[in-house]
């Protein structure tokens, strides 16, 4: 492939990539936002690990946002 | 115009049922608890006492734990495969973002898959049976039945999972309008329903 064709395919992958983990932002917010309504519902010692979990994966994939966004 | 009749006002009482012996401890991943201390439910009233806690047995998590591990192994072996099969060179950076990603979100799904299984519960307090269902992450469902209204108790439990495993379904059978409560694949369905009967039976006005 010609140096311009690889160029543009790596941009689009680029692109492809961003608008997917940010999607996979908005449902990782979703997922805090859920447990927070769940353990309203239910309050159990073993809650504040669950929300801690959550909250690290969503911290996780907006880093890998900015990552995505920086590195490629 | 005169009252002819006035209905005596009932003052809301809290019934004293016969609880079950003993108490349970729980713990993060307890699914069946007689008594559990440490534990409040939305809606619960102040003298409201959590007589039977049940989630669906752990055995029902295995299906997604195994999906999870074929995740977490399948970048060592899957993404080669494609990156070396792909048209282009990608660069190291790309290759790094994609694993990350797949790792992610093998995480994520790990973690709905969890909360979905943990937050499903089924409480019977000496008031009333509640089931509190939450699925796909958006949609929550509360059902509860008053004790008095509690008409027919039953289990099953069929397969060879639920055979070696022990659990099973109950259903409850209410009056009127109350909806019909279902606890699934729950451990120990008999002695749910033995622990219920007896909550019920001991409730005034039983037979």
């Amino acid at each position: 492939m010609t140096p311009d064709v690889t160029n543009a395919v790596l941009v689009a992958l680029k692109v492809f990539i961003l608008i997917g983990v940010g999607l996979y932002s908005i449902f990782a917010a979703i997922i805090v936002r859920q447990e927070q309504l769940m353990a309203a519902v239910l309050e159990e010692s073993f809650e504040p690990v669950l929300r801690t979990l959550v909250i690290v994966h969503f911290a996780a994939s907006v880093g890998l946002f900015l990552l995505a966004l920086f590195l490629l | 115009m005169p009252t002819l009749f006035e209905a005596p006002q009932k003052a809301k009482s809290h019934k004293h049922v016969h609880a079950p012996h003993g108490q349970s401890k729980m713990r993060p991943l307890t699914s069946f608890a007689v008594n559990p201390d440490g534990i409040r439910f939305e809606t619960q009233e102040a003298e409201e006492e959590v007589i039977l806690f049940l989630r669906q047995h752990f055995i029902v998590n295995i299906p997604w734990i195994f999906i999870a591990i074929v995740f977490l192994i399948a970048p060592t072996v899957l993404l080669p495969l494609i990156f070396r099969s792909l048209p282009i060179h990608l660069p190291a950076t790309y290759i790094l973002v994609i694993t990350l990603s797949w790792y992610v979100a093998t995480a994520g799904f790990v973690l709905a898959s969890f909360l979905h299984w943990y937050f499903n519960i089924y409480i019977v307090t000496n008031e009333r049976i509640v089931d509190i269902d939450f699925q796909y992450l958006l949609f929550k469902r509360f059902s509860q039945a008053e004790l008095e209204r509690i008409q027919d108790i039953s289990y099953s439990s069929s397969g060879i999972f639920a055979t070696i495993f022990h659990y099973g379904n109950v259903y409850i059978q209410t009056a009127g309008a109350a909806p019909n409560i279902e606890f699934l694949a729950v451990p120990s369905p008999d002695k749910a329903v033995e622990n219920i009967r007896s909550i019920t039976e001991s409730l005034p006005g039983a037979i």
